[in-house]
């Protein structure tokens, strides 16, 4: 592919997503990003997206359905906060060791979905439906079903999610780690041998075994980053997330992950999940500006019918391009 | 990406959407389990231990944990008695549901703080026998009338639908002085009727109209019908310039949306405190509540940008327990007609950190306003409803 087709093939969706998000806006005397604190929050909701879409995507492009990504985050993330709070009672210095805390929480919780995945040799997909329905009723019980906000309002939090500084580097960090490892390492070329053709990976001696619980350890260690950016964004942590409440939190990545996967035709696949969760947060920007036309569950609709267009297009893509190559006309 | 892939997201979701059916087949969790949260290992009174249940849908707030600190950590270490909390009720069924559990636990009386179908609550507990009081709000006046003559149904003891109402005027009115032209408003869980009452409050206060008009009828009943705030409907001097309500997935989203539109004010009618207070401090936006007096509203109002609490104080509800163990002890107070009684209270407000601190030391941990001496003298065979009046008039 030449490079001129990879760039544009990159650019195209979110260049001509926001070209006409900014043109509604545009139409309503507003921009997309109107003020210095509309673009805190776009970077703020650009890294959950991000994050949360390359933990969804580490397993399920290995065939593994991670219903627990959610309740990973929650539940790490109150861990994290009830320790920090404990040991500094909001004071200076608590959001860098929350952010510390929340993901070494996260990376345990993974490794325990992961270990359980192996041990149990059941589906993933009944195994994580245990372990969010497990992670839920811990943290019910650490919660007692309450809100957990004294523990994450506290001025250091809200800093660090009040500007956009602390996001970008989180933003930059999380892609060269999971470009690194899953692209220049041996554990990274594994995966992406067992992701291409498990039966032949195994058959050449990769230990698939050890793979899958690395796997679920970086995911839980991602999703404990993405409970500690919505922990600090929301002020409070919903410790009533039972029977799959959770979900909710994972879902969100479903559309960035399709055209971020999309994107990674051309380019990094990684780079492809960012630059669909730019296009995201311009969308959810692009909400804000609406909101008092747009209510929120007008928004859940319209997010709901782009996924299902989009996957209309991704299921009939050579037929669209049959249809309309030159040759047919 | 794969086709794989992309068919197995469809079989996910095909599980999804199957499992979500099923779940809803089902009542909630919260009811399942009423939270069994009994206090009460101290007690002073002799005799049979008096069984409470609470019907809550709020277990996180301020105000909820001030009102059930009082009741588990004061009036149960001091009477007789073990109060059974729910969990956050979220739905008529799910009250439905959680009377169904007391009762069938022995329980002799319920305490609803929880707002969602009262009308259902009480032929519920009409049904089972169990006395039944509303803490810290009223029924609407038909709704009132239907009730006020079942067995069961002792009274209610809150802000009066007028008082929340002309709570909300006062504080629409307050901004309005201040010479602001453009607020955002929280309309908490609206169409909670209290909440209901305070917006339309908000509106007419700070000199505006709701479908050209500033009557109050005319406008609460319009927001019941709307479920919500309409903001294309209010016109006049202050511009609204951002609505929301409830609280849920969105909430965040909405209220970064509300701040981006820059409010001089953010005036909610519940809840705000709870939610919001980091987020707007951090905004620099000046805002005001209806909640009650706690430290983190103290924080709040004396550190942060919380500039007008009308609030309860904890205490206030115990009355509505002393009605009940009247009731339950064999003395159905009842009013000069011989209905359900049916009282109102009125709200504080502070404006300042002075203020609230006024309010605030006179009702806490150990010493509230209603302090064990004070229910004594409203607890007892020969209470009358003139000793309650006078009582509840006098706070």
């Amino acid at each position: 592919m030449s490079t001129s087709k990879r760039i544009i093939g990159t650019l195209a969706i979110p260049v001509i997503a926001i070209v006409i998000m900014e043109i509604l806006c545009l139409g309503h005397g507003q921009h997309i990003i109107a003020n210095s604190k509309s673009f805190d929050n776009f970077v703020v909701y650009t890294a959950i997206v991000m994050i949360t879409t390359i933990a969804l995507s580490i397993n399920l492009n290995s065939g593994r359905f991670d219903f627990s990504l959610g309740s990973m985050a929650a539940l790490s993330a109150v861990i994290g906060a009830k320790i920090t709070y404990a040991l500094l009672q909001g004071g200076t210095g608590s959001a860098p060791l929350m952010l510390l805390l929340t993901v070494l929480a996260g990376i345990i919780l993974g490794l325990i979905s992961g270990g359980l995945y192996v041990i149990l040799r059941i589906p993933p997909i009944i195994t994580s439906l245990g372990v969010a329905l497990i992670y839920e009723g811990i943290l019910y019980t650490i919660t007692s079903g309450k809100y957990v906000m004294a523990e994450v309002q506290n001025a250091s939090l809200s800093k660090f999610v009040g500007t956009w500084v602390y996001a970008a580097i989180v933003i930059v960090v999380v892609l060269a780690f999971v470009i690194i490892v899953f692209d220049h390492t041996r554990f990274g070329f594994e995966y992406n041998a067992l992701r291409n053709g498990q039966k032949v990976a195994v058959n050449t001696g990769i230990e698939e075994v050890g793979n899958a619980v690395i796997c679920y350890a970086i995911c839980g260690g991602l999703m404990g980053l993405v409970g500690f950016f919505n922990a600090a964004r929301n002020t409070n942590i919903n410790g009533g997330l039972l029977n799959f409440g959770s979900i909710a939190i994972m879902f969100t990545a479903f559309l960035p992950m399709f055209i971020g996967s999309y994107i990674g035709r051309f380019c990094n696949e990684k780079i492809g999940f960012l630059l669909a969760a730019i296009t995201m947060s311009a969308l959810n920007s692009t909400f804000a500006v609406f909101s008092n036309e747009v209510t929120a569950s007008v928004q859940s609709i319209i997010n709901a019918v782009l996924l299902v267009a989009f996957l209309i297009y991704l299921n009939n893509e050579k037929l669209l391009v049959k249809i309309l190559s030159p040759k047919n006309k | 990406m794969k086709k794989k892939v992309t068919k197995l997201f469809g079989i996910v979701a095909a599980c999804v959407l199957s499992m979500s059916m099923l779940m809803g087949c089902g009542t909630g969790a919260a009811t399942d389990a009423p939270a069994s949260t009994e206090a009460g290992s101290e007690t002073t009174d002799a005799g049979k231990t008096v069984k409470i249940g609470v019907l809550v849908a709020d277990v996180s707030g301020e105000e909820a944990q001030g009102f059930r600190s009082y009741y588990e950590n004061y009036v149960a270490a001091n009477y007789n008695v073990e109060f059974d909390y729910t969990d956050a009720l979220q739905s008529a069924e799910e009250e439905k549901s959680a009377i169904e559990k007391f009762a069938s636990q022995g329980c002799d009386a319920i305490i609803s703080l929880s707002s969602s179908d009262r009308a259902m609550q009480i032929e519920t507990c009409e049904d089972y026998g169990v006395y039944y009081a509303i803490a810290s709000g009223v029924l609407d006046d038909e709704q009132y009338e239907t009730y006020k003559g079942y067995e069961y149904f002792v009274g209610q003891v809150g802000p009066s639908n007028e008082t929340e109402f002309m709570a909300g005027k006062a504080m629409g009115e307050y901004f309005k002085n201040q010479g602001v032209s453009s607020v955002a408003m929280y309309g908490a869980f609206i169409p909670n009727p209290m909440h209901v009452y305070r917006a339309a409050g908000v509106i007419a206060g700070l000199g505006d109209t709701y479908g050209g008009t500033d009557d109050m009828g005319a406008i609460v009943g319009q927001i019941f019908e709307d479920q919500g705030v309409d903001i294309s409907k209010v016109e006049g001097d202050v511009n609204l310039v951002a609505y929301l309500q409830g609280y849920g997935d969105t909430t965040t989203d909405e209220l970064n949306a509300a701040i981006q539109k820059n409010p001089e004010a953010f005036i909610s009618v519940g809840m705000a405190t709870t939610f919001f207070t980091q987020p707007l401090n951090e905004a620099g936006i000046p805002f005001s509540d209806i909640d009650s007096f706690t430290s983190m509203n103290g924080s709040a109002i004396k550190e942060g940008k919380l500039c007008y609490l009308a609030g309860k104080y904890s205490s206030s509800i115990g009355p509505t327990f002393a009605l009940v163990m009247n009731a339950v002890n064999g003395n159905v107070i009842r009013d000069s007609e011989g209905n359900a009684v049916s009282f109102s209270q009125n709200y504080l407000v502070a404006t300042d950190g002075d203020t609230f601190d006024t309010y605030f030391v006179s009702d806490n941990g150990d010493a509230p306003i209603y302090d064990k001496e004070t229910l004594d003298s409203i607890i007892g065979e020969d209470v009358t409803y003139d000793d309650l009046a006078a009582l509840i008039s006098s706070k």
